[in-house]
């Protein structure tokens, strides 16, 4: 937005606040404080970062949760089925694939190439689509025919951490907004006491790119992602300390609000109004955040759905944690997952951490599609799966199978508000290497995503160091084939 | 480019500047992101290019593109509005703001900067922020008010706009904002007490000199220059490892508490390492830029990011120095400033030949000096040690290695002797790699055979062992990154589409042709350094005159403070700014005199009141009719609840302290140091810091989360007092002092004491006004 913009809404605002407070005195305020969502009558940014703001077009997708597979899984053994690949295990990888081509780790290339590394999982057809699905997903296969499998997916980076950073940000270079920044500052917040933008980790690895992929780059900060930890304290100091009551603390927030009241009354800022607002906001959040984490409130048969035990940090608790903050109005819920980057070596391989990674995830990821279907939620909830990038067919050539970055093809796949589920998309060659069909790249993502939520890629922009930026960049084509 | 342009240029009516800039705030952008794609000079789609106002008047294949006979019948206009059959951009209809615009902008006469060529460049040469820095006189009416040349220049603009000034703050109020605007620590009791009672002449003048003389001032300061030179203790990037470089910090402090002039803060961190008979401490000076991302995630491409680091160093230079936008010309001219790609790539040279870790290395070969070049500070003795410690590691080495070659004959030997059951202990890869014959085995797969082999030798256990105890007792070296030049310059050549495998052209260092020449027959970086404050370059006191402005009143006087290229903002007060900043430079480059100059003023002085006239005439306040209310950044916020409640630890410089990152143990003295010592991590963040920007000299920071999850950090964090667990740990550090009181705590002092120490009001309650309390509340309430 033009600052200038901002600057006049503010004025719009000090106006009105700033009559109702000295006129209004009390009442005003009281009704203010009474619990109510402050957004629900201002729409203005410069007062209130957050609150509401209308989308460009009707919006097919309220929400989103994005299951977010660190590491990059192998589209091999996950959702690309080669049978041409696993007749030529073995074989010299054809020197058309490689000529004029980079990966990662060149050096182990030219010490000795690689060969073709058959699927190492089998792989069989689902649902009344006839998906295919490899045997690591027997759940997801379940509820395959929701899915919209996208094969056609290319990274521009084959690093992890610049990758990881091009997916939530739309740039390799550290500083821009994450998507779900993006999203809360086009459409602000409808939680009323809980964040818009929440992230939610699991898995034994370190997630590479950390936090700045949830980072607000450029934008303000009340945009960035907010980490909920695995522990029923989800914000660092959030809660009371022990030995501290609800009242006592009560006592005190109303002791800062008095203070912050007799200030507003003498001089009519509402900057203060504003401060006196996210102080009740901090108070109300004491209480629903520990409320949100506590999955003792969810029935047996719940918790067996995800395979989720109340108190345990896994992925399977957070994404029923991911399903409890959508019901109470978080409108971005990023979760990760480490554990995808199967080179070869003893920690990560194609060998057994295959399995336990997809044991991990599998049950959940296909009990967030199911129970978001029951509760009538996934009709404008989207649901998104995906790594940063794929494998190459080649094996690498370590103690065990495992396969090296490649940027060419991975897959992805979408299900919920708007999608089109029950069909793939995109088509790859016999060997795995490159796109040969309808190829996606990750603006393109974007750009979809944000066209679900009513947002024009091309509009939602922020102007910074005198050009107006945008999550897609100069490019981004929502995916039209992916839409119900 | 600007040659070709004046060719064909016709003759054009002048248009003012006023309707320039409306050309190039609501036009040119447009122009330029919905029409230049396809309707530049190379493509001419449909014959039609938009890149000047002469191929515009000519139009296209179908007929002109404006009319200035008769502008509403504009052939432009007629496909934005999507009246007839022509409808563009293709990209679907402009809203009605941006079409109203160009009807307004046609019906002006279509105005267009004359020098403007076919790149579609702003008017170089009439934009202001190019022009020399002029010495304005101040305006003489204003004497009763003004306290000196600062408030003699706003109050003739407010007056201009029928406003006034506000009147003074309390004397409370002035001593909480000048120890928060100075050192970014709260005053005691005793100090506010003291300046209260001080009716003395000169008393607001010996609390500034005073506070510019703590040492507190060089960490507060130090801050946010290091948020400009995008400091961090940490790599970014995948594991964001730990590097150091906080010497360079401890310097930023030392030379802003010991007031070293401007020019040479400048030169010593971009060249301090070419300078004749460069001290350690000049070295040291040019870890600034440094502070580039260093990524060594497995797999990546040295080059690839070192390329990284000498843009940023584009980048950071443009933004910092030059407050221009350097880093758009990376892929293309740029779009609006007179900078073209080739000069990105000249001044891109001055950075490029630091021998740091590039793609002229291997792998193994980059990561073991990952982080050169260092200047280490080691003793004598240190260094004595190291030597004899690394000269007994090779011998150890060189005899590991005879005695594994002599192991490795027994290889077959000890794979044809495993048993089965042996074979079945083993990790399922060397299973696989033993059922393989020999003779088959990939060589990287019979490598990790041969280690698999040698690890479980006792011989070779015992002698890694030995190996590791010694590399042990190597010297602990304190070391900090720097610059430093490689013997020979490498090559720069322009990259297309900033692409680092896509080698164009060769390009010499040099600055960009609309800023003053620098003059050297071969420019090195000392050159640039020195060119930067020349007295002919108007940037540099400009735009730092503006940011330490912006510091105090919330916004510079020009609000784009990173931005004085023609997309930027034009200055509120044109003549201040230029006086500010002939006043720095002729005033020796001292800082603490520039800070002098705008504490005293009346300006700075004023309560911080809503005034209503104000608010309906000057909404952002950009007349300064009040005192702007700022809220502290969070780190300030830390140690406000550290400081008020006798917890911080005074400690100034060394190592940084990795604050506990929940939900790990915490460690007391990373909760309880200051400002200047909390290490700033690549990646975000302490959840007390949680309006910390990512360390980029662009980020803009915004203190105070309005979201809610602001309040409760200082509302519960340990330092504010509630944890009594942990406020017995941190008590340790500084048992003493003035304490917040807690709810059961037995220790609770006196409750007046406490209310003096946090609102820096006589805790009396009899004499003060209550809804004087928070005199300032943004700057020191949490």
């Amino acid at each position: 937005m033009d600052p200038l913009q901002n600057v006049r809404l503010n004025a719009t605002r000090r106006h009105f606040l700033g009559e109702c407070f000295v006129g209004l005195g009390g009442i005003a305020l009281g009704g203010l404080l009474g619990g109510q969502p402050m957004h629900a009558e201002s729409a203005d940014t410069a007062a209130d970062p957050l609150a509401p703001k209308a989308p460009h077009f009707p919006a097919k997708a309220k929400r989103v949760v994005y299951l977010f597979m660190s590491g990059a899984p192998s589209q091999f053994e996950t959702w690309l089925w080669r049978p041409k690949l696993r007749e030529m295990d073995g074989q010299p990888t054809p020197d058309s694939f490689l000529d004029g081509k980079r990966f990662a780790f060149m050096e182990r290339f030219t010490e000795q190439r690689p060969t073709l590394l058959g699927p190492q999982r089998d792989f069989q057809r689902h649902g009344k689509s006839g998906t295919w699905v490899s045997e690591v997903f027997p759940h997801m296969a379940r509820v395959v025919d929701d899915l919209a499998v996208v094969h056609s997916l290319r990274a521009e980076n084959f690093n992890h951490a610049p990758a990881k950073l091009f997916f939530n940000t739309g740039s390799t270079r550290y500083g821009r907004p994450s998507m779900g920044s993006w999203i809360t500052y086009g459409l602000g917040s409808e939680a009323s006491d809980l964040p818009a933008f929440v992230v939610l980790r699991s898995g034994e690895q370190n997630l590479m790119g950390g936090a700045n992929i949830w980072g607000s780059g450029f934008l303000p900060t009340a945009y960035q992602g907010v980490e909920f930890l695995r522990t029923t304290d989800p914000i660092p100091n959030l809660s009371t300390p022990p030995g501290f009551s609800r009242s006592q603390q009560r006592a005190r927030v109303d002791a800062v609000r008095e203070l912050n009241r007799a200030r507003l009354a003498a001089v009519g800022d509402p900057e203060i109004a504003t401060r006196i607002a996210a102080y009740e906001l901090a108070y109300r959040m004491q209480a629903s955040a520990p409320e949100l984490m506590d999955l003792a409130a969810e029935s047996q048969s719940t918790l067996d759905l995800y395979g989720a035990v109340p108190g345990k940090a896994s992925f399977a608790n957070n994404c029923l944690v991911a399903r409890r903050l959508l019901e109470r109005g978080t409108r971005f819920v990023q979760l990760y997952h480490t554990g995808w980057d199967h080179h070869g070596n003893r920690v990560n391989n194609l060998a057994g951490k295959l399995d336990e990674v997809a044991l991990a995830v599998d049950r959940a990821c296909a009990a967030l599609v199911t129970d978001l279907r029951q509760r009538g939620l996934l009709d404008d909830t989207l649901v998104i799966w995906g790594g940063e990038f794929g494998r190459t067919p080649m094996g690498e050539i370590q103690e065990l199978p495992g396969r090296n970055h490649h940027i060419e093809n991975f897959p992805m796949w979408f299900a919920g508000a708007g999608i089109k589920g029950g069909q793939t998309i995109g088509e790859v060659d016999d060997l795995g290497f490159f796109v040969t069909k309808d190829p996606v790249d990750v603006h393109d993502v974007q750009a979809t995503i944000l066209h679900l939520l009513g947002l024009d890629h091309t509009k939602l922009t922020y102007r910074h160091q005198g050009r107006d930026f945008r999550l897609t960049d100069v490019g981004g084509r929502v995916m039209k084939r992916l839409l119900a | 480019m600007a040659g070709l342009g004046a060719a064909h240029a016709a003759p054009g009516p002048p248009f003012s500047a006023e309707s320039i800039r409306f050309f190039e705030t609501r036009i040119r952008p447009t122009l330029h992101s919905q029409c230049s794609q396809c309707h530049n000079d190379r493509l001419r789609t449909s014959g039609l290019s938009v890149a000047s106002r002469d191929s515009l008047l000519e139009g296209g294949t179908r007929g002109a593109a404006i009319s200035l006979d008769r502008p509403g019948k504009s052939l432009l206009l007629a496909a934005l509005r999507h009246t007839g059959s022509l409808k563009m951009p293709a990209g679907g209809k402009l809203s009605a703001p941006v079409i109203g615009a160009f009807e307004r902008w046609i019906e002006l006469g279509a105005p267009w900067p004359e020098d403007a060529g076919s790149g579609g460049r702003a008017d170089d040469a009439v934009h202001w922020a190019f022009q020399p820095v002029a010495r304005p006189t101040p305006p003489l009416s204003g004497a009763e008010w003004a306290r000196n040349a600062i408030d003699r220049f706003v109050l003739a603009r407010l007056r201009d706009s029928g406003l006034g000034p506000s009147p003074p703050a309390s004397r409370e109020t002035l001593a909480r904002r000048l120890h928060l605007d100075l050192t970014g620590l709260l005053p005691s009791a005793e100090e506010v007490r003291a300046f209260v009672a001080d009716r003395r002449p000169g008393a607001y003048e010996r609390m500034v000199d005073r506070l510019l003389a703590s040492p507190h001032y060089g960490e507060r300061w130090g801050r946010h220059w290091l948020d400009l030179a995008r400091y961090a203790d940490s790599n970014g990037y995948n594991a964001d490892a730990e590097r150091k470089v906080w010497m360079y910090r401890d310097w930023v402090i030392d030379a802003l508490n010991r007031d070293q002039p401007f020019d040479r803060f400048v030169i010593e961190q971009l060249a301090g390492d070419l300078l004749p008979g460069a001290t350690p401490q000049q070295i040291v000076a040019t870890g600034f830029h440094r502070n580039t991302l260093l990524n060594l995630e497995g797999g990546v491409d040295f080059e690839q990011y070192r390329v990284e680091a000498v843009t940023d160093r584009v980048d950071v230079t443009g933004i910092v120095f030059l407050g221009l936008s350097l880093g758009c010309a990376r892929c293309h001219d740029h779009k609006f400033d007179p900078i073209t790609q080739r000069e990105f790539y000249r001044f891109f040279a001055f950075f490029n030949s630091i021998d740091e870790l590039s793609g002229e290395y291997s792998d193994a070969e980059g990561r073991a000096r990952a982080f050169e070049p260092v200047l280490e500070f080691g003793t004598p003795e240190q260094y004595v040690r190291k030597n004899a410690l690394n000269a007994q590691i090779e011998a150890m080495e060189a005899e590991q290695r005879a005695y594994q070659k002599e192991l490795l004959g027994r290889q077959d030997e000890w794979e044809a002797g495993l048993s089965p059951e042996e074979v079945s202990r083993l990790p399922p890869g060397l299973q696989a790699i033993l059922r393989t014959p020999s003779a088959e085995r990939l060589e990287r797969r019979k490598g990790i055979l041969r280690n698999a082999f040698l690890a479980q030798d006792p011989g070779v256990q015992e002698r890694r062992k030995a190996i590791a105890a010694v590399r042990k007792l190597l010297p602990a070296i304190p070391s900090t990154l720097v610059m430093r030049e490689l013997a020979e310059a490498r090559p720069t050549h322009i990259l297309v589409q900033g692409d680092f495998l896509r080698k164009s052209e060769r390009v010499a260092p040099g600055t960009p042709a609309v800023l003053p020449p620098l003059e050297a027959s071969e420019p090195t970086r000392l050159h640039l350094a020195r060119w930067l404050v020349d007295n002919r370059n108007p940037l540099t006191p400009r735009v730092t005159v503006n940011r330490i402005w912006q510091r105090y009143f919330g916004a510079g006087i020009v609000a784009t403070s990173n931005d004085f290229g023609t997309q930027g903002e034009p200055p509120s007060h044109p003549a201040l700014l230029d006086w500010l900043a002939a006043a720095f430079v002729e005033a020796g480059w001292s800082l603490k005199d520039l800070h002098r100059l705008i504490v005293t003023s009346a300006t700075y002085r004023q309560a911080s009141s809503h005034r209503e006239d104000l608010a309906a005439r000057d909404p952002a306040n950009r007349l300064l009719g009040r005192q702007a209310r700022l809220r502290v950044e969070s780190e300030i916020v830390r140690d406000l609840a550290l400081s008020a409640s006798g917890l911080l630890a005074p400690k100034i410089g060394g190592p940084s302290v990795f604050p506990a990152q929940p939900p790990g143990g915490d460690d007391s003295e990373a909760v309880a140091r200051e400002q200047g010592i909390r290490p700033i991590p690549a990646r975000p963040l302490h959840p007390l810091l949680a309006d910390e920007p990512a360390p980029r000299a662009d980020a803009l920071r915004q203190p105070g989360r309005a979201d809610g999850l602001h309040p409760p950090q200082p509302l519960d964090h340990p330092a504010a007092g509630a944890d009594a667990a942990q406020r017995q740990r941190l008590s340790r550090i500084r048992p003493r002092t003035r304490r917040a009181p807690a709810v059961g705590d037995e220790r609770c002092g006196d409750l007046r004491a406490v209310v003096e120490s946090l609102l820096d009001l006589p805790g009396t309650g009899t004499h003060r006004r209550r809804t004087e309390y928070p005199a300032k509340p943004c700057r020191g309430a949490a």
